[in-house]
């Protein structure tokens, strides 16, 4: 069974990023939010395994979602993608749950290993 | 060619004038409300997100500029900094320089009225930074001459299209292609001259028409050709085998409905090549090949079609372990195949439940069959053929044609009716005396251009009675000379007698409705410009059911 991955992130560039380095590396990827209204709605109806998740939405903060995720399916697996510059965020959003992070610009290796953990476990 | 980076070059490209657009707008409202917390909060994000882009595709000067407006807007949101003055000026400077910086990616360096614009950002960054109130800075901003580009609308040139829209536009178009094709005949029919030349400018126009919506809908097969090195590399690790692999032609373009079609099928037969065609390193090396396999990828274009080929130095396909697996599995006696040419026993490998994996592997040999690979290339009006030699390796040709829409089809008539079969499996067409026909087992058979072809009369096959019908009486042809179309169908070729042939002729093929879809020998129906129905020949169905089932 393919692992199942969303993911959450307003830019399309960086969503295509994501999704070609994820889907090469034989991961399914459910969906493709790209606002906190859509990440939450598609967080319940595609239950995935995994969500990766900008911080910096255009509607909700990530922490919002983060939290509204969690609320519903708190074994949800999160990672956070963020930019340098938005530690606290990331800080925050560890402490509420979120497994790891991915710094922008990030890696392929970097983004597989991350995820790959993160799905071991 | 069309790789991945310049993929993504497009797509930076189009989302950074989407926000350089959308900058523009947020900050002149900015200026009329200076206090608007969500607005900041937007342009924040907009600069945050070219800020990572541009440092993921790697244009370092866009990146560094938008992080000097992203820190002066983080200063203003945090009230640090006003929005106001001088710093509303450089802003917006700073701004039209990073739409200047898009729209000319691979320039170099700043121009020199740039360094004043990200000198004056630096001074206001440094003068919130530093706490100091607006309006005592140490420095003097410089006052460059303004730029000139900036206020030149940019808008741009590239847009995402849902496939299903496009998809709807070429059902339209299909539609319309009808109609033109029944306003000409009727046009034909009435004689008049303006009537005339209106019809044949519309049909010049539809015809322009039907191909700039086919091409808007093409896409480069390197979209899929490129993930291929990955899969791969996987598939190879799984398989403890190395493999080279040799991609071309990613530049040429098809259809993406088509491409996304043959997608799986692809990745099958690359699988099968990997495991079961590309032998282990030692028995390469022990049968004199170099240890790594190669593989190789390629697509070029002929005409209206597209030709992807996937060749591989495995071991090949022993043609006798498929004429044993072709009695054993009851498809023909042993004598008959004995007798079947060296394609044709290759075709049955695309016969449901064929199979030659000895060992199911992790990868492949799971029971899903090249049936399903056929079925997929037969649905688009494909086809596919194999070649192999044993010890030398295996190539897989798939043909494909560019586009949905349209198809190019021979016309012709049986008992008064209309009937159309695509170009794609027609072989020829021949005029053959009734002598020359023989009557075999229960069928017609000749001889043409040294091949003995079983041929079928369509006027017994489709208007006589189950009960009465003979497809193996000559009494039954009509007249002396009898127009046989051959058709061909996975390398077995069959003969259609039809009473008389018209031209041939690119029509739009329109699924059966229930409940008439379940008739299998159809593929659909059009419409001629006289208004006429004509049923269009499923080629597979007629040559499965009479070549397979004999």
């Amino acid at each position: 069974m393919k692992k199942r991955i969303l993911i959450v992130d307003d830019s399309f560039y960086m969503r295509t990023m994501l999704k070609n380095m994820l889907t090469d590396a034989g991961y399914e990827v459910v969906g493709e939010a790209p606002n906190g209204q859509t990440a939450l709605q598609m967080a319940k109806e595609t239950n995935p395994d995994l969500i990766t998740l900008d911080v910096i939405l255009p509607d909700n903060t990530g922490l919002d979602v983060l939290k509204g995720i969690r609320k519903d399916q708190p074994d949800m697996k999160v990672i956070i993608v963020s930019a340098v510059g938005q530690e606290v965020i990331v800080t925050e959003a560890i402490e509420n749950g979120a497994l790891a992070y991915i710094v922008k610009p990030f890696s392929e290796d970097k983004v597989l290993e991350v995820v790959g953990n993160a799905l071991k476990n | 060619m069309k790789s991945r980076e310049e993929e993504y070059k497009e797509i930076f490209i189009g989302e950074a004038l989407e926000y350089y657009d959308a900058l523009n707008r947020h900050i002149s409202d900015l200026e009329k409300n200076p206090e608007n917390d969500s607005l900041l909060a937007e342009i924040f994000r907009l600069l945050h997100n070219m800020k990572a882009n541009a440092k993921a595709i790697g244009y370092i000067h866009i990146s560094e500029l938008s992080h000097k407006l992203e820190t002066a807007f983080e200063l203003i949101r945090n009230k640090k900094l006003a929005f106001a003055d001088e710093a509303v000026t450089i802003l917006f400077d700073g701004i039209d320089l990073l739409g200047e910086l898009i729209n000319n990616l691979d320039q170099e360096d700043y121009q020199a009225q740039d360094e004043n614009i990200i000198r004056n950002l630096d001074i206001i960054v440094q003068t919130g930074e530093s706490g100091n109130k607006p309006g005592d800075k140490a420095v003097e901003v410089a006052k460059g001459p303004k730029y000139l580009n900036s206020k030149n609308i940019q808008l741009s040139d590239l847009i995402y299209i849902q496939i299903k829209k496009l998809d709807h536009l070429l059902n339209l178009v299909g539609e319309l292609i009808i109609d033109r094709d029944r306003i000409i005949s009727i046009s034909k029919e009435l004689d008049h001259p303006d009537l005339t030349s209106v019809s044949s400018h519309l049909y010049r126009l539809t015809e322009d028409l039907q191909f700039s919506v086919m091409d808007a809908r093409l896409v480069t097969i390197g979209s899929l050709f490129n993930k291929f090195p990955r899969i791969v590399r996987d598939i190879a690790v799984a398989e403890k085998k190395e493999i080279h692999l040799d991609i071309t032609g990613q530049d040429i373009q098809i259809d993406r409905n088509i491409l996304q079609i043959i997608t799986d099928s692809l990745l099958h037969i690359m699988r099968n090549a990997i495991s079961h065609g590309i032998e282990p390193a030692e028995v390469r090396e022990a049968a004199g090949k170099p240890a790594v396999g190669n593989i190789s990828l390629s697509a070029q274009s002929d005409r209206d079609m597209v030709q992807i080929k996937l060749s591989d130095d495995g071991k090949g396909i022993d043609l006798n372990d498929v004429r044993r697996g072709i009695v054993q599995k009851g498809y023909l006696p042993a004598e008959a195949a004995n007798e079947l040419r060296d394609s044709e026993v290759l075709s049955y490998i695309f016969e449901p439940g064929f199979s030659l994996a000895k060992q199911i592997t992790e990868v492949s040999g799971r029971g899903v069959g090249l049936d399903v690979v056929k079925n997929a290339i037969d649905s688009i009006g494909g086809r596919i053929r194999i070649d192999s030699e044993k010890g030398k390796g295996t190539t897989f040709t798939l043909h494909l044609p560019t586009s949905i829409a349209v198809k190019g089809a021979l016309l012709f008539e049986v008992d008064s009716s209309f009937y159309a079969i695509p170009l794609m499996h027609t072989d020829s067409v021949v005029a053959l005396d009734k002598d020359e026909l023989h009557e075999i087992g229960g069928l017609l058979v000749a001889d043409i251009k040294n091949e003995t072809i079983t041929v079928i009369s369509l006027n017994e096959f489709l208007t006589a009675d189950e009960k009465t019908m003979n497809l193996g009486s000559k009494a039954k042809l009509q007249g002396v000379v009898q127009n046989i179309i051959i058709v061909t169908y996975n390398n077995r070729k069959l003969g259609l007698i039809v009473d008389k042939l018209f031209r041939q002729q690119d029509i739009v093929v329109k699924a059966l409705n229930k409940p008439v879809d379940i008739i299998e020998i159809y593929g659909g129906v059009t419409l001629l410009g006289s208004g006429k129905v004509c049923l269009v020949l499923d080629v597979p169905a007629l040559t499965r059911y009479f070549l397979t089932k004999k």
